[in-house]
């Protein structure tokens, strides 16, 4: 069996202002990385990303993270041409920023588990570096929420299990 | 603050945050707030050094509070750790979620590698890797259980024995009764499950044609079972009396009628709620006295389609003040009461409820239903009685069987397999078998009686079509087993040439008719049919018997023990209205007792009669072209269910289709293609006729009225035409306010006489005009007069009147918001559909017609979708709703929002709920829809059947040349070609 390969690299915008956030949206992404290929590679690299070029796959604009996705021939000429990526455009609005490669993977559901490891350990370097007791309380929460068995659980339980959690966070 | 999350962008089934990310994120940064003024959070900056070029990246935005750029500049770089790790651990959630998520179809097992795969993994869970184990578990635990399921029923042959099949046969009939004829339907037609039966719809062979042939020349049988009887037993003052309330002498027949009255023939009339006549419809019912028999009691057989019988039945429980179940009562016929009681306790007894009614039947082999009712509860009562005047109301459903037979030999069929039955003076003393026919042949006068109804049940096989009996003759009978005689062939039965020698008698059978007293059977009498019921010989030991013959395949002769069946013989009077093809679709309907549907059914079957189904039915009612029940009786509650239904699997059928291949009834000016939409269409020719007739009102009574009037009634039309754009409440409001002035100018019109019931036909929608008398004047309007002079023929013929003002307005007057029933014929091409328009044709297209041979019909101009914008823009506003949400700007107009929500339900297509003038939508005025229309075999082209306003048709009929009347044009919902066809009336 022959099936059409592609890459999906897994990036995350990075904007230099906070006003930035509005702007990251998947017409917006997709258009500043096809301007960067064609910075780049001009015409040719276009086309080579054209067909099925550079998809946007996935973007949440409150972590930045964005999926792309091209096809496997060319993925060296669609990485090599992110960092060209200065901002991003969108309803006359524009916000200097850089896209950063997190992960290159070959199907999207290796991007999600590394992107599952990799906000799991910045989830806990975020609780090691806290001070506040306030906050480390709340961070505990929101590692807690992510988990999905424990969404039917109740508040008792938590409690304890946030002990549990806590001991091996900071293994 | 969103509801639902903004960012990510709508589409495609990727991962997004849930919902409560938002909520949250508010709330902390509200606690941020507070913390601000308090201070600490300024640490933070300097906590993050180590972390700000990497937390730099993306969480700047959840961090920075609000979008405020004047103010940005001067905020210090911080971040907040909180909204940070909510949105982590929402996206970790996601992602979580999507990859635990199974994405292939295939099993857990097989999506491993190669190189990890063992032996009997399948079988043996624990082989499987442990991360996949608790998947795999649940899979193997559905299979399992779908496995379980099927291997509940044990093999073929242990389902097959008899006793477990009649068990689970009794399983499959709790929520829909079966026929008796099931089985064999079964396994030849399409069941449907309809009005708590299972009904054979159509066969599965081809055979659409073949069954009309076998309606105009041959037999076609039907099994009419699931028709409902009540019962009446009273005095027949008492019944009379009542009666007289829920029919009107208007529509023809009442319960009254001489003829019918003697149990000489059977009648049929439409029932209304009591005293409500002309509204207030329930249903077409037909009926069967029980001959006089010397005591004071009549007994009264009402049949009707199950669809109606609830209602029927609770007005007549009403009228009649029967309130109280039979058990309080004990008196009466004590045949009758014991009966009654017999069949209480078996209601009673739920488990075993409606299995044989014998004795021995309740043993624990499970016993073959032989009665039993679906549209009623289990728990009811079969019958009511009146304390006040001792009428009793038993349901009779499924007691009775009732087949019918359809065309021209069905009497043919008839007289071959049913042989009366043979007197018997000899009684068999153990059993009960056939001591009613003992007793009854001791007494000389019901041997006679019985000598003539056979003799003219052999007459019968003389006449060439069973449309030549009167219509509705009851013949009563008592017949031999009919399985006796079964040919060893299934082959037709055709007529016997010799037969028709007979001449004198049959011709004396054509002027009298059946005598009154040969319509008596003793199927009216309970204990009776009981008795044949429980009596009957089973298949299993005829053939038994047959097996024992000295000569194999010889007649079957089974003397003293042969069942004698008391059946009745109903005559069918076919197509009565019209003037083409009289007597079509005449024949004989069967009444039986129950138990032995199969006995007669097989017979039948073996004499070439072709089985027809609910398909058939339809088809037989629209070749009759009478109103099918209850299809085309949009007034009685049935029809409107039945309407709804209707609408309901249309609409489901086309939104099953992909949009784009959807027809846009929008632009094809088809205002309801799945429901007419009766009300609306009244209401609209009433509020037209109301404006035209202020333009006549104030001119003096009927003097140069003629000229007056012609323009009163074609001025306000192309008004209203041009008004009707899709805002037409200002048009309607005008209506609204003419028609109180008009109704105010109306009082002193001489013409109208009933206000009271005027009023109460505005306040409750429409009626279906139903009056013989004025049905037959305007059927006399609907001929076109000059050509042929048809029409001067008919008026003499009828006697009717001239199509004037002032004799028609009083009908209006009458009946502001009536429908009338009409056939069309197609004048050249076009096969109509279900709900396709019947409209008015301008001048020009007649003009036209008269011109061109070739002219098929005018074109309506394309329509514009005034909601495909609106639907667009819906759909652009939630994405934009998204954005701006995700904008956090609490701008979002409420006005826009309303909008949006006004038009939710729209589908791209169809009109949404309000519908327009329907009357004036169109480029060509409506006047009705088609109810049933398809190509005529009977006829060779297209003729469909439907209801028309009776305002619009008169207002037609008036205003068109005299040797085009009646002509109208049609139109399909799908299509914008209009044809034309000529209207006609038949009484």
């Amino acid at each position: 069996m022959v099936r059409f390969k592609n890459r999906y690299v897994l990036c995350q915008v990075v904007a230099e202002e906070p006003r930035g956030r509005p702007c990251i949206e998947e017409r917006a992404v997709g258009s500043a990385v096809k301007d960067a290929i064609a910075r780049a590679y001009g015409d040719y690299g276009l086309a080579c990303c054209s067909g099925a070029g550079p998809a946007v796959k996935y973007l949440n604009a409150y972590t930045g993270t964005v999926l792309l996705r091209c096809r496997k021939d060319f993925y060296r000429l669609l990485c090599s041409a992110l960092p060209l990526v200065r901002q991003l455009e969108s309803r006359g609005l524009r916000c200097p920023c850089f896209l950063s490669t997190l992960h290159v993977g070959g199907t999207i559901r290796s991007c999600q588990k590394f992107l599952i490891q990799y906000n799991r350990r910045q989830l806990l370097t975020l609780l090691q570096n806290c001070t506040n007791e306030d906050e480390r309380q709340r961070i505990r929460q929101s590692v807690l929420s992510c988990s999905l068995t424990e969404e039917q659980s109740h508040s008792g339980e938590e409690e304890e299990e946030e002990d549990e959690d806590d001991g091996t966070e900071t293994d | 603050m969103p509801a639902e999350p903004g960012p990510v962008p709508a589409g495609g089934p990727r991962p997004c945050p849930p919902p409560g990310d938002f909520h949250s994120e508010q709330q902390y940064q509200q606690q941020k707030f507070s913390h601000q003024s308090s201070g600490p959070p300024y640490r933070k900056d300097q906590y993050f050094p180590r972390e700000q070029n990497r937390g730099e990246r993306g969480r700047g935005r959840g961090g920075w509070q609000g979008g405020h750029q004047s103010a940005s500049e001067e905020i210090p770089r911080y971040i907040t750790v909180s909204t940070f790790a909510q949105a982590r651990a929402a996206e970790m959630k996601a992602m979580l979620k999507a990859v635990t998520q199974k994405s292939s179809n295939s099993l857990v097992f097989q999506t491993l590698p190669r190189q990890m795969r063992r032996r009997a993994m399948s079988h043996n869970i624990k082989r499987l890797p442990r991360r996949l184990q608790e998947i795999a578990r649940k899979e193997a635990e559905k299979a399992v259980h779908q496995k379980k399921e099927q291997s509940k029923t044990k093999c073929r042959k242990a389902r097959r024995r008899h006793v477990n099949l009649v068990a689970e046969f009794n399983r499959r009939q709790r929520k829909n009764i079966w026929l008796e004829t099931h089985i064999w339907h079964a396994k030849r037609f399409h069941m449907v499950k309809k009005w708590g039966y299972c009904l054979g719809n159509s066969p599965t062979e081809k055979c659409y044609r073949a069954c009309y042939r076998a309606m105009t020349n041959h037999c076609l049988l039907q099994d009419l079972s699931y028709y409902c009887c009540l019962e009446l037993t009273g005095k027949e003052n008492e019944l009379l009396k009542q009666l007289a309330r829920i029919c009107s002498i208007d529509t023809g027949l009442t319960f009254r009628v001489a003829h019918c009255l003697s149990g000489r023939f059977q009648g049929s009339l439409n029932l209304y709620r009591a005293d409500r006549y002309p509204e207030d419809a329930l249903g077409p019912v037909t009926f069967i006295w029980k001959p006089r028999d010397g005591s004071e009691n009549r007994q009264l057989w009402i049949w009707m389609h199950p669809a109606l019988k609830q209602d029927i039945l609770n007005e007549l429980k009403e009228i009649f003040q029967c309130s109280e179940p039979e058990k309080v009562y004990i008196p009466e016929p004590a045949t009758t009461s014991a009966q009654e009681e017999e069949q209480m306790d078996v209601v009673l007894s739920l488990g075993k409820k409606r299995k044989k009614k014998d004795k021995e039947g309740e043993k624990a082999v499970p016993v073959k239903k032989i009665i039993g009712d679906g549209t009623r509860d289990p728990l009811q009562s079969y019958s009511w009685i009146s304390q006040t005047t001792g009428v009793v109301i038993s349901d009779r459903t499924m007691e009775i069987i009732r087949y019918r037979l359809i065309g021209p030999l069905s009497h043919c069929v008839l007289t071959e397999t049913l042989k009366a039955a043979s007197l018997q003076t000899m009684a068999d003393s153990e059993s009960e078998l056939n001591n009613w026919w003992v007793e009854n042949c001791k007494d000389s006068e019901k041997v006679s009686l019985h000598q003539r109804q056979t003799a003219i049940f052999e007459l019968l096989e003389g006449i060439s079509s069973p449309s030549e009996m009167p219509p509705g003759t009851i013949l009563g009978l008592t017949v031999g087993d009919p399985r006796v005689n079964l040919p060893k062939k299934k082959r037709k039965t055709m007529p016997d040439p010799e037969k028709y020698q007979d001449n004198d008698k049959v011709r004396q059978l054509y002027l009298e008719g059946v005598p009154v007293e040969c319509a008596h059977s003793f199927i009216w009498d309970q204990d009776i049919c009981k008795n044949v019921t429980e009596n009957k010989i089973s298949e299993q030991d005829l053939n038994q018997m047959r097996a024992q013959l000295l000569v194999p395949g010889s007649q079957l002769d089974l003397g003293p023990c042969e069942s004698k069946i008391p059946i009745l013989l109903v005559q069918q009077p076919g197509k009565m209205a019209g003037e083409d093809r009289p007597g079509w679709g005449s024949g004989w309907d069967i009444y039986l007792p129950k138990g032995w549907g199969m006995a007669f059914w097989i017979p039948f079957i073996y004499r070439g009669v072709r089985v027809g189904g609910l398909q058939e039915a339809a088809n037989h009612s629209e070749y009759q072209r009478t109103p099918h029940t209850p299809n085309d009786f949009p007034d009685c509650p049935a029809g409107m269910q039945f309407a709804k239904e209707l609408e309901a699997t249309l609409l489901e059928k086309f939104k099953r289709r992909p949009p784009a291949k959807r027809a846009n009834y929008i632009k094809l000016g088809t205002l309801s293609p799945f429901i007419c939409p009766w009300e609306q269409l009244t209401k609209n020719w009433e509020g037209r006729m109301n404006a035209s007739e202020e333009f006549i009102c104030p001119s003096p009574p009927h003097a140069e009225n003629c000229a007056t009037e012609g323009n009163g009634f074609c001025d306000p039309e192309p008004e209203v035409a041009k008004e009707a754009s899709p805002e037409t409440g200002e048009v309607e409001e005008t209506m609204e306010i003419t028609s109180t002035e008009g109704a105010i100018k109306r009082e002193d019109d001489p013409g109208s006489q009933n206000f009271g019931e005027r009023d109460e036909a505005l306040t409750r929608g429409f009626v279906v005009l139903r009056s013989k008398k004025l049905l037959m004047q305007v059927a006399a309007w609907c001929y076109p007069t000059s050509g042929k002079d048809r029409r001067i023929r008919l008026i003499s013929r009828l006697g009717q009147k001239e199509m004037t003002e002032d004799v028609f307005l009083p009908i209006l007057m009458r009946y502001p918001r009536a429908l009338v029933w009409v056939s069309l014929s197609l004048l050249r091409k076009g096969n109509p559909e279900l709900h396709a328009m019947i409209c008015i044709p301008t001048e020009d297209d007649l003009l036209h017609l008269s011109k061109d041979k070739l002219f098929c019909g005018p074109q309506e101009p394309k329509h514009r979708d005034i909601f495909k914008k609106k639907k667009k823009k819906k759909m652009e506003k939630e994405e934009e709703k998204d954005n701006v949400e995700a904008l956090e700007s609490d701008s979002p107009s409420v006005l826009d929002e309303e909008t949006t929500e006004e038009h939710e339900d729209l589908i791209l297509g169809l009109w949404p709920d309000t519908l327009p003038d329907v009357t004036s939508h169109c480029s060509r005025t409506l006047l009705g829809y088609v109810t049933r229309g398809d190509f005529s075999l009977a006829a060779g082209c297209g003729e469909a059947l439907g209801f028309v306003s009776l305002t619009g048709l008169l207002y037609m009929l008036h205003g068109q040349p005299a040797d085009k009347k009646g002509l109208v044009l049609l139109r399909t919902p799908a299509s914008l070609q209009y044809r034309f066809a000529r209207l006609t009336i038949e009484v």
